[in-house]
């Protein structure tokens, strides 16, 4: 049987191009996802993982437990046995932590300004230089006791320059410490203002805040102390990522349903393509068992062909998804430069898994095509002619299980939506998906017929031509129709997804900074200058009164306004919404290394204004800054005089927001107000953001290229089936150019129903995923439904088809009538 | 009228294999049909293709099945050569009872004891000429050594066609494909080779050709050769004549 091994696999090497194409295109499309994702991690790594960067293991306190730390924070180790540990492991180990102290500056004047004035908090650098995380700006890292950097941000907000002198703590533990680097620190997990070399760090253990959250260990741990918990570094930090998006890991999600859909495509895409190829020889196998090859011989023999071809499409496949990913993270990189993708390690266990997975698609694929070659009956040989198609229409089994599929998914789908369960809503989604595609040869012909009635006597002859085999017309608009459902779905998921983020963003941090005068109104000037700051998109003068609170012991402004829409991010709910009685307050911005807001949300604090007092209920919200909110109403209530105190900013979008800072401060100093900002906050969410839909994007292309192929592979094969019948029509007076045109009606009509089928299944799907997992993690999402970009889908699948058919349109034309009767 | 042509092609090649095996066997029938009967479809459609066959087909000689268009000639030489079952009755090929074998024990029974020669479509479009010769032996997994080679060969030279034993069927003539199909079915020298319009597709000097090697085979080598055709001319190179209607013999 070799001899006839290698001839049949060269001489159908050209149709088995279409079978391996399909499995190159979804093995490298496994593999392109695994270097993205290990590019994407990477990124994360390099911001957010910053910390554990070249870590191998991360110790920190077990959940759970009552924490061992310092009372000041909670979830932190063991202050002692972290430092005895740390000692033990030396350059190995790089301790993360923070210590909120007072500082001055060399004149003996409080550092900085508002709400943490006087205040610093300082953290470690590690001693091993690779090791270290805060990224240098300028200068250089402290190299002996005395010496700091400081984050860029807040060397901005104070004014401190390289070489200036700042003293931090009091007492017998102040010390003075020259700034002699700025850095920039890439996550706010444990950023501080200032970092010291570890013994300077030290210097401080006795002190209140002093505490160390979790310790990064190259190499070998050793023996674990009590109460402490070790995990693998890049683990830890995939979990940590995973907790801050509301407990779900959005990659591991993503990862998931695109390699299901991939594997998928490529199935049916390579079932197809084995039904089709096997159909056409179909006479050689029966002349094969005529003359002596039993079932089993026949079988081996095809069944070797289809590893061959899966192994060699595997490999090629594995070749092109690492060429592809590593060619795609300089290109995301390059058009979202805020979005730094790492350099990938090679992910191994993908490249293998790739490989595998190639394999057992080609294996799988050609499994039951393979199974109906062997059922032939050597009198088949003898036919004068053997029909190509073995099934024309759907069969009853195939009827039974779409039934069966289209009713057990959408269920699935509901008890999905019910449960918030994941797997429930992919497989519900996997089961309907393909009820649909295996009830396509039922449907197909009408629709097309319908569709293609209005177009004219091409339009019907292709429409005639398409329905007259479902089951061809049917797989060759699946991929297609895999496509665009994919697209379609993604591309609503995550405008509903981002549109969520942004909100759920938005209503935490509604102002993006603010200025605030405590002794006097703010001026007209002031609110000028501040208008034109670049940067600076508006600005408005908030009204407020000056007011002592209950649980806080120095005086804030008390502000109401109607006029927040103009700023806030929100849309001014947070300030306009508010029901007289009560008052809202920014719980963060009243939390200090010394104090915080002795209020719980709900208490019933006095504020007092002057002579007068009225007790409100506290809502504690945040995100506007150091003041409280309240109704009109209550506002009149407390005074009858307002002035404006405070100036809200809305930045503009994609302005320098760091040289923003920079100027709003100075304005802010001249003065003599109080500025905070939550820009870097914002900056860093986006940058996750963006991460997470450029990853999302990248797949979507590779999707439609898979789709891409896989239709012009199916029409190519198709046109190659039907050669002797286009050969007839040629002889019957058919012209070249005709031919050419209802192939290509015929493809339009079919990318035209699939793109509308796709789109209908994909909003669908969008909607089933909003219920299950968007609207159960950020409860003010809406669903929001991309019309433009789908109107570019719709355009991108027409033309797809219409590209596809061109090829094999050619190929098809240009055969003689006489050439084309005579094929075998 | 058809004439033999000289000076005559060198002689088919005579194995010693050949003649053990042929002197080993002393039964004089090839094959035989006992009350074989064949129908296709049910009720309505019945057809009753061979309704009661009695046949012995005797050892090394040439038999010609003739008949009018339907009567049933195909579907006996089907039945016969284990490619189909018969509805009732019984098969006995060299002294094996085909209804007995199952379809793995009568592949490779096809495979040692019958050879075919097919109006058309008889090589596989994949292989070369000498890959196509040699495909028995490749099923049945017997190593190809330079024995089989040289009887290849030596088939091949005798049947005119050495020349284009690297070539793919789609580069030969219809003539000359059907005396790489002899060639095949020769080479395993097995009990009995059907051929099934042999020369229906052929002009009538190349059909000359085939069925003049068809007769040496019979009379050089004993093979046992069994013909379909509804051509008289072609009937001429036969031994015997066996002449069928309405599914059964006249
Ligand atoms: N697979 C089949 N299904 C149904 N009927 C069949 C089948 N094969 C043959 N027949 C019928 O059996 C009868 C005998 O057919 P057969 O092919 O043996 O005729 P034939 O003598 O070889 O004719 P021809 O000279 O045209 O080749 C015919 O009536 C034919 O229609
Ligand atoms: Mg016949």
């Amino acid at each position: 049987m070799r001899t006839v091994f290698f001839a049949s696999l060269r001489a159908s090497s050209r149709r088995y191009v279409a079978a391996a194409i399909a499995v190159i295109v979804s093995v490298a499309f496994v593999v392109v996802i695994g270097v993205l994702i290990s590019g994407a991690r990477a990124g994360l790594m390099q911001s957010d993982g910053a910390p554990y960067r070249g870590a191998d293991y991360v110790i920190d306190a077990p959940e759970g437990r009552p924490s061992p730390g310092p009372s000041c924070c909670p979830g932190t180790l063991n202050t002692s046995a972290a430092i005895e540990l740390i000692e033990r492991l030396g350059e190995n180990a790089s301790g993360l932590g923070r210590v909120a102290l007072p500082a001055h500056d060399e004149g003996g004047a409080p550092l900085g300004s508002g709400d943490m004035r006087g205040e610093t908090t300082v953290g470690p650098i590690a001693t091993a230089t690779e090791m270290r995380w805060q990224k240098l700006v300028s200068g250089r890292f402290p190299a002996r006791m005395g010496e700091a950097v400081m984050h860029v941000w807040d060397a901005k907000a104070q004014d401190i320059a390289i070489g200036d002198r700042i003293r931090v703590g009091e007492r017998a533990t102040a010390t003075d410490l020259e700034i002699v680097g700025f850095v920039e620190s890439p996550t706010t997990w444990t950023q501080a203002s200032m970092y010291v070399s570890w013994p300077q760090y030290l210097q401080w253990r006795d002190h209140a805040t002093f505490h160390i959250g979790s310790v990064a260990v190259r190499g070998d741990v050793g023996r674990l102390p009590e109460g402490m918990a070790v995990h693998p570094a890049a683990e830890y930090v995939t979990e940590s990522l995973a907790r801050l998006n509301n407990g779900t890991d959005a990659f591991a999600l993503m990862l998931l349903l695109f390699a299901s859909v991939a594997l998928f495509v490529s199935v049916l895409v390579v079932a197809n393509t084995f039904s089709i190829l096997f159909a056409q020889r179909l006479r050689d196998f029966a002349l094969l068992r005529c003359v002596g090859a039993t079932r089993r011989q026949v079988m081996g023999s095809v069944r070797r062909e289809a590893a061959a071809v899966g192994l060699l499409a595997s490999l090629a496949g594995t070749l092109v998804g690492v060429g592809l990913g590593y060619g795609l993270i300089p290109l995301i990189n390059a058009l979202a430069p805020r979005t730094p993708m790492g350099p990938p390690t090679m992910p191994t266990l993908w490249l293998l898994g790739g490989l595998a997975v190639g394999l057992m698609v080609t294996m799988a694929a050609s499994w039951l095509p393979t199974r109906r070659v062997v059922r032939v009956s050597p009198l088949a040989a003898l036919r004068p002619e053997t029909t190509v198609d073995v099934h024309q229409t759907a069969g009853r089994v195939q009827l039974a299980l779409s039934a069966f599929l289209l009713v057990t998914g959408p269920v699935q789908l509901g008890m999905a939506m019910i449960q918030g369960s994941t797997v429930l809503m992919v497989s519900g989604g996997a089961a309907m998906f393909a009820g649909v595609l295996l009830l396509g040869p039922a449907f197909v012909p009408a629709l097309v017929r319908a569709l293609g009635a209005p177009l004219g006597r091409y339009g019907r002859m292709a429409a005639e031509n398409a329905a007259r085999n479902p089951r061809r017309t049917a797989a060759t608009m699946a991929a297609l129709l895999v496509g665009v459902t994919l697209a379609t779905a993604m591309l609503t998921g995550m405008a509903t997804w981002r549109m969520a983020m942004d909100k759920h963003r938005d209503t935490r941090i509604p102002i993006d900074a603010s200025l605030t005068l405590l002794n006097k109104p703010v001026t007209a000037d002031l609110l000028d200058d501040v208008r034109r700051t670049p940067g600076v998109e508006r600005a408005i003068a908030v009204d407020g009164t000056l007011a002592r609170i209950t649980g806080w012991d120095a005086p804030i402004p008390v502000l109401t306004t109607r006029e927040a829409a103009q700023v806030a991010r929100d849309g001014g709910a947070f300030a306009h919404q508010i029901e007289p009685g009560t008052i809202r307050l920014d719980h963060d911005a009243f939390r200090s290394p010394h104090k915080e807001l002795n209020i719980k949300p709900g208490d019933r604090v006095t504020v007092r204004v002057g002579d007068r007092q009225v007790r409100l209920r506290a809502i504690l919200l945040g995100g506007w800054g150091k003041a409280a909110m309240v109704a009109p109403e209550t506002f009149a209530q407390l005074t009858d005089t307002s002035q404006p105190h405070v100036i809200w900013v809305r930045a503009a979008p994609g302005a320098n927001w760091l040289e923003l800072v920079d100027d709003l401060d100075g304005l802010a100093d001249a003065s003599g107000a109080v500025f905070e900002d939550r820009l870097q906050a914002r900056a860093v969410g986006n940058r996750q953001l963006d991460i997470l839909t450029w990853s999302a994007l990248g797949l979507l292309g590779i999707s439609v290229v898979i789709a891409l192929i896989g239709i012009a592979n199916t029409l190519g094969l198709s046109v190659l089936e039907r050669a002797r019948e286009h050969a007839l029509l040629r002889a019957l007076g058919l012209t070249r150019r005709q031919l050419r045109r209802m192939l290509a009606f015929e493809a339009l009509l079919l990318s035209i129903m699939a793109t509308l089928l796709g789109t209908a299944i994909g909003v669908g799907f969008a909607w089933v995923g909003y219920e299950t997992f968007v609207k159960r993690a950020l409860g003010e999402a809406t669903m929001q439904v991309p019309w433009p970009a789908l109107g570019v889908v719709f355009l991108i699948a027409a033309l797809t088809g219409l590209l596809a058919s061109i090829l094999p349109a050619r190929r098809a034309a240009r055969v003689t009538p006489a050439g084309g009767l005579s094929l075998d | 009228m058809i004439s033999r042509m000289t000076p005559g092609p060198p002689a088919l090649p005579r194995s010693a294999m050949s003649a053990a095996t042929q002197n080993a066997i002393h039964t004089t029938t090839a094959a035989s049909a006992r009350n074989l009967t064949k129908t296709f479809g049910r009720g309505e459609a019945e057809v009753h293709a061979l309704r009661g066959i009695d046949l012995d087909l005797p050892r090394g000689r040439f038999t010609a099945i003739m008949g009018p268009s339907g009567s049933g000639k195909s579907t006996l030489m089907h039945c016969l050569a284990g490619l189909d079952q018969g509805s009732g009755g019984a098969v006995t090929v060299a002294g094996t009872d085909l209804g007995s074998l199952d379809d793995d024990a009568l592949t490779i029974f096809r495979r040692e004891h019958i050879g075919f020669v097919f109006q058309s479509f008889n090589l596989l479009p994949m292989l070369t000429a000498s890959q196509n010769i040699l495909l028995p032996l490749e099923l049945a997994g017997r190593g190809i050594d330079d024995a089989a080679r040289e009887r290849a060969r030596s088939l091949a030279e005798a049947l005119g066609v050495s020349d284009r034993l690297a070539h793919l069927p789609a580069e030969l003539s219809g003539g000359q494909q059907q005396r790489v199909a002899i060639a095949r079915a020769l080479l395993t020298q097995p009990d009995l080779l059907f051929a099934d319009e042999p020369a229906g597709n052929l002009d009538s000097a190349t059909a000359v050709e085939v069925l003049d090697h068809l007769r040496r085979a019979v009379r050089e080598l004993g093979q046992t050769v069994v013909m379909v055709t509804h051509d008289q001319d072609a009937a001429k190179y036969a031994d015997d004549v066996i002449s069928m209607q309405d599914g059964r013999i006249v």
